[in-house]
């Protein structure tokens, strides 16, 4: 297959769905072949690809289900490909099995998760439901790197960045957004990474590799089967350790007004952009309000939230978000020993505007 | 331009979305923040087909609102389910012809407008441009977006049809210009119920 690299030229803004935004940046950031199933609210992720890819010499296959989309990522990087698949939902609890083995065996998967409302055949539309499942789903410990966007642009910043992360690092990298992101329009700015100054980072292959094992390289210990429980014991040890290594290089997160906020509103995703209204609604009223985003959910910027919590000497946080508690729970477990009270709004499946934020924390201060 | 958010409502096949696409395409061709979402459910497989629009100079927060600017309903069934998006700073139109019940208005709103646009697309015009009237009378109430931009966007998205058939651009452009003028009229009026 003759990849054609150059995809956006010169930069040029447009006005797109959050699909197409993943779509142009994976074209960009040089995927090669796209593996995936039908689900709302993603489809435009496959339809756009369809489209697109062989414009630029790139590949697509879709799948008998989401499970073999995951797997057959999980095959095409190994052999060097630069593969992703993009799902919701459903898809997302099937492909936890393809995830935790990419996850296992350290494959650079990278793979796009548009949130819809649960269960399976729950809504179509939008949740941040899948905050857990994301994170830590999987029969595994959750060493994967997850960004949350908030904006069409990110979408698109934090693809290209995602394929390179993971290739770079050898953990699963997902972009986590929503179904309202992946359907609305918005003006989004695309660019060629190289012209920016982004390096893309290479792909390699990882099995079929030359010279012999023993003699002149090392083994590849891509393995999936341990006779043995210490042997598993050893390995997972040893990428946690790893990932634990590199953890502070991966966090980020966005804070704002908060050295002398008597509030934290802490949120993710789309929901911030909500937040960030909020500040400035509750900030006119004389409420000392900031808030903190954090835009990787794993691994978690914990040191931060902790830094803005002492720095500010805030009361309370106020976690918002379109779900019952998934970001709460991953909040409290990375902060567990700070005393801040902590209060919630939590909207299960809905949107959150400001309105909501702002009513919430007048009524909690 | 401060924030404007609009709720246009209507049936499958009546150009609802496309005539919130097209207005929001305006608008970012002007060089606003705008935000289209369509309501994507399956409520819209036989439900009722509603778009959110929003545009502003300044970065735009979250991409659904609880209340509206302005509410368009463009179906009888479409008054009642668009009611909720409705407070008392929101422009409630609807068809003049529509036979709506009391109870379906909202309860709190600025201003309701029944608006002649389904007779004067059936009489004057045809009666596929009822959405383009529609789209006029947006601009009338709202000023999102300035008339030559909004004949623009239609040019961009309907030119390849125009170019076949250039008597459907006039007609169009005439649809918006009727359904700008009408709807500046019943603001002066103040609106009826």
């Amino acid at each position: 297959m003759q990849t054609n690299l150059k995809v956006i030229g010169d930069t040029k803004k447009s006005f797109v769905t959050g699909n197409e935004a993943v779509t142009w940046a994976a074209l960009a950031a040089g995927a090669e072949m796209m593996f995936g199933y039908p689900i709302t609210p993603q489809n435009e992720v496959m339809h756009y690809w369809t489209r697109l890819a062989p414009k630029y010499g790139r590949g697509f296959l879709q799948t008998e289900d989401e499970i073999s989309a995951g797997f057959t990522v999980c095959g095409a990087v190994q052999a060097g490909t630069k593969a992703f698949t993009a799902t919701a939902g459903p898809g997302n609890v099937l492909m936890q099995e393809p995830f935790g083995m990419a996850e296992a065996m350290r494959l650079p998967l990278f793979a796009v998760i548009q949130q819809r409302g649960g269960p399976s055949s729950g809504t179509v539309i939008y949740s941040q439901q899948e905050v857990t499942l994301t994170t830590y789903g999987g029969n595994g410990e959750g060493h994967r790197i997850v960004y949350s966007t908030a904006t069409h642009q990110e979408i698109y910043d934090y693809t290209i960045k995602g394929f390179n992360v993971a290739w770079k690092y050898r953990f699963p990298t997902f972009l986590l957004g929503d179904g309202y992101q992946a359907k609305m329009r918005e003006p989004l700015e695309m660019y060629d990474p190289q012209e920016r100054g982004i390096e893309i980072v290479p792909t390699y292959p990882l099995i079929g590799l030359d010279g012999h094992i023993g003699e002149n390289r090392e083994p590849q210990h891509l393995c999936n089967i341990y006779s043995l429980e210490e042997e598993l014991y050893e390995v997972v040890m040893r990428f946690a350790e790893e990932y634990e290594s590199i953890s502070p290089e991966l966090v980020e997160y966005r804070e704002e007004q908060c050295d002398d906020a008597d509030i934290i509103i802490l949120s993710h995703g789309v929901v911030s952009r909500a937040a960030d209204d909020a500040v400035k609604a509750l900030r006119a009223q004389g409420i000392k309000a900031g808030s903190f985003r954090p835009i990787t959910l794993r691994p978690f910027p914990q040191a931060q939230l902790r830094e803005a919590i002492a720095k500010s000497g805030a009361k309370k946080i106020l976690i918002a978000e379109s779900a019952y508690g998934q970001l709460d729970r991953l909040t409290k477990q990375e902060i567990y020993g700070e005393t801040i009270k902590i209060e919630n709004l939590f909207k299960p499946g809905v949107g959150i505007i400001d309105y909501d934020i702002v009513s919430k924390v007048k009524s909690i201060l | 331009m401060a924030l404007v958010k609009i709720a246009l409502a209507g049936e499958g096949g009546q150009g609802v979305q496309s005539v919130a696409e097209i207005l929001a395409e305006a608008a970012y061709d002007e060089g606003k923040q705008t935000i289209y979402i369509p309501n994507f459910g399956l409520e819209q497989r036989g439900g009722v087909s509603i778009a959110f629009i929003q545009a502003s100079d300044e970065r735009i927060g979250a991409p659904k609102f609880n209340k509206a600017d302005v509410v368009i309903a463009l179906s009888e069934r479409a008054v009642s389910r668009t009611a909720i998006y409705s407070d008392s700073n929101t422009l409630f139109v609807y068809d003049a012809g529509f036979k709506v019940e009391d109870e379906d208005f909202p309860k709190e709103y600025k201003q309701i407008i029944g608006l002649p646009a389904l007779e004067t697309a059936n009489k004057e015009l045809h009666p596929r441009v009822f959405n383009i009237i529609i789209m006029g009378a947006v601009i009338g109430l709202t000023n999102v977006v300035n008339f030559e931009s909004a004949k623009n966007a239609l040019e961009n998205k309907l030119g390849h049809k125009f170019e076949k058939n250039p008597e459907l651009r006039d007609l169009n452009f005439r649809a918006l210009e009727m359904g700008k003028q009408m709807a500046e009229r019943s603001l002066k009026e103040g609106g009826a119920k």
